[in-house]
């Protein structure tokens, strides 16, 4: 009876709400098979991704081995079987094991370590693989996760050994080729002083000119060899880096300027300079150089040279200021590179290998060294050494 | 005291291969106020077989002083050394080094074998002409040499 009680009109009503109630239910099902298919595509996306990759990607829980990609596998030589289960620092050689649990344990306290690291991997083989590892913190389902991305840098070490072994090579062609001219050098040069000696003004102007020229030849060659020889010795006979007192260094430096700096008139001043780990001799070397080239590169001013040092960040910025002739801003890289020169001979004697030493030195300190300067306006030569020097032993 | 009459000139045997600093040795010798005579031998084995007055050297005086080159042809300065310091006739005789080499290695290892002492020949003639005076002094009028 209560059907019939409900008006035509109600029933009409209810079978719309009704039918948009399907309506609804169908549109939910439509959308979850839309996510579905989202997932399943954001699925088999990063799972190509993955596949694809042709870094190693591994999932660790609890240091044990949760997921491998083939790139990993790859790497390793190992199958998934293999590998699924296992803890990981037993594919990492006995080396690196230590330092691989104390990055680990580091990361997990919340300290701050760096995410990217090398180490080296042992092959199925039994050979060692070196690779670039970077670890993260992940949820893999639903648990706290290690993910590491694992790179084969063999082929970049392999670029690195063989960089370092023909620059090691080229140092020790420079070191014999200086080290053996030195002696035809003497030669030549002793026999030209012993003409001079004996014969200038006994035979005639052309001869005494021509004396002038071999012994000025013989002169600049001298400077070179010994420069090449210097330049040569700075990677190879470098000694080991210690704690360096600059101020001794720069005193050191300007007694070698001596003649240089009495000459000259220079006046020479300098804030209070920092203890830094540094080949000391070395480090002397620079200030000699860069002073020396300041005392060298005067204007028609009397010298006035500063050196001085200020800590930077994690660096010491060490400036050497003068108001010499200045150097024109599109020569301040050139003037860095092995004999470049930027004046003739006669206007400025040199070999042209000072500041290509300074720029090594500083290189294999770890630190920088540049120009600022205008033409005629005076030049500050600055450069860097790390405040913490033992992280670049 | 005056031993003008009795002079007998120093013996001095320089070992050398390169005939260019054999006669900047002898020019600076030259004008040294010591009589000296000069032998020159251009490798370790002519310096061996001249020392123990051997074939051709039978009659050539013993000398007082050895400047000894290190790199030499068949047997280098090096070898030739601890020949002499390990031989008791020749021991005593002092042997001063004289070469281009700086090296560390050199000068350590030549002491090591008991070199009387190790000069760097300089590359300037007036260094070099003033070295080998030095060593002449020193060697021949400054220190007392040990009897035959």
């Amino acid at each position: 009876m209560k059907d019939e009680q409900k008006t035509k009109q109600q029933l009409v009503a209810e079978l719309a709400g009704m039918r948009q109630r399907v309506a609804k239910l169908e549109e939910l099902e439509t959308e979850r098979k839309r996510m579905e298919e989202v997932l399943r595509e954001s699925e088999a996306k990063y799972s190509t991704l993955v596949e694809n990759s042709r870094d190693g990607i591994v999932i660790l829980q609890g240091g044990v081995m949760k997921f491998v990609n083939t790139a990993s596998l790859e790497i390793v030589g190992y199958t998934p079987e293999e590998l699924l289960g296992i803890d990981f620092l037993k594919m990492v050689t006995p080396e690196d094991r230590e330092m691989v649990m104390r990055r680990y344990a580091d990361r997990m306290a919340g300290k701050e370590v760096p995410s990217i690291y090398e180490m080296a991997l042992i092959r199925k083989d039994g050979i060692t693989v070196p690779v670039e590892v970077n670890a993260t913190f992940i949820n893999y389902e639903g648990r706290p996760a290690d993910l590491v991305v694992i790179r084969d840098i063999t082929e970049r070490k392999r670029a690195e050994e063989e960089l370092r072994r023909s620059n090691q090579e080229l140092e020790h062609f420079a070191y014999i080729a200086s080290h053996d001219l030195q002696e035809p050098l003497r030669m030549v040069s002793s026999y030209t002083q012993l003409l001079a000696q004996r014969y200038k003004d006994k035979l005639d102007a052309d001869a005494d000119e021509f004396i002038h020229y071999v012994e000025d030849g013989v002169s600049r060659m001298r400077a070179l060899i010994n420069g090449l020889l210097v330049y040569s010795r700075v990677g190879t006979s470098g000694a080991a880096f210690e704690l360096t007192d600059c101020e001794a260094a720069f005193d050191c430096a300007l007694t070698n300027l001596q003649v240089a700096v009495d000459g000259s008139g220079a006046v020479i001043t300098h804030h209070p300079l920092p203890v830094v780990m540094a080949d000391a001799s070395q480090l002397t070397q620079v200030f000699q150089n860069l002073i020396g080239n300041a005392i060298k590169f005067c204007s028609q001013e009397l010298p006035r040279i500063h050196v001085a040092a200020e800590p930077r960040g994690n660096e010491w910025l060490f400036s050497i200021r003068d108001n010499g002739i200045g150097i024109d801003p599109q020569y301040h890289d050139r003037i860095f590179d092995m004999s470049q020169r930027l004046h003739s001979r006669t206007e400025y004697p040199g070999s042209g290998v000072g500041l290509a030493i300074c720029d090594k030195v500083v290189k294999r300190h770890g630190g920088r060294i540049w120009v600022e300067s205008q033409t005629g306006k005076g030049a500050t030569f600055y450069f860097t050494i790390p405040i913490k020097g033992d992280r670049y032993l | 005291m005056s031993g003008q009459t009795m002079a007998k000139p120093i013996e001095i045997l320089l070992v050398e291969d390169n005939p260019g600093d054999v006669r900047l040795t002898r020019e600076a010798f030259k004008e040294g106020k010591v009589l000296n005579n000069l032998s020159v031998v251009e490798d370790g084995a002519e310096a061996m077989a001249f020392l123990r007055q051997q074939g051709k050297y039978a009659d050539v005086p013993r000398p007082d002083l050895i400047l000894l080159d290190l790199n030499l042809p068949k047997k280098d300065g090096r070898e030739v050394l601890p020949e002499i310091k390990g031989d008791t006739n020749l021991k005593r005789i002092p042997v001063v080094i004289l070469t281009t080499s700086k090296a560390e290695q050199d000068i350590v290892k030549t002491y090591n074998l008991h070199a009387n002492c190790y000069v760097t020949k300089p590359v300037d003639l007036e260094q070099f002409i003033s070295v080998v005076r030095s060593v002449q002094h020193f060697w021949l009028s400054v220190v007392k040499l040990p009897p035959e």
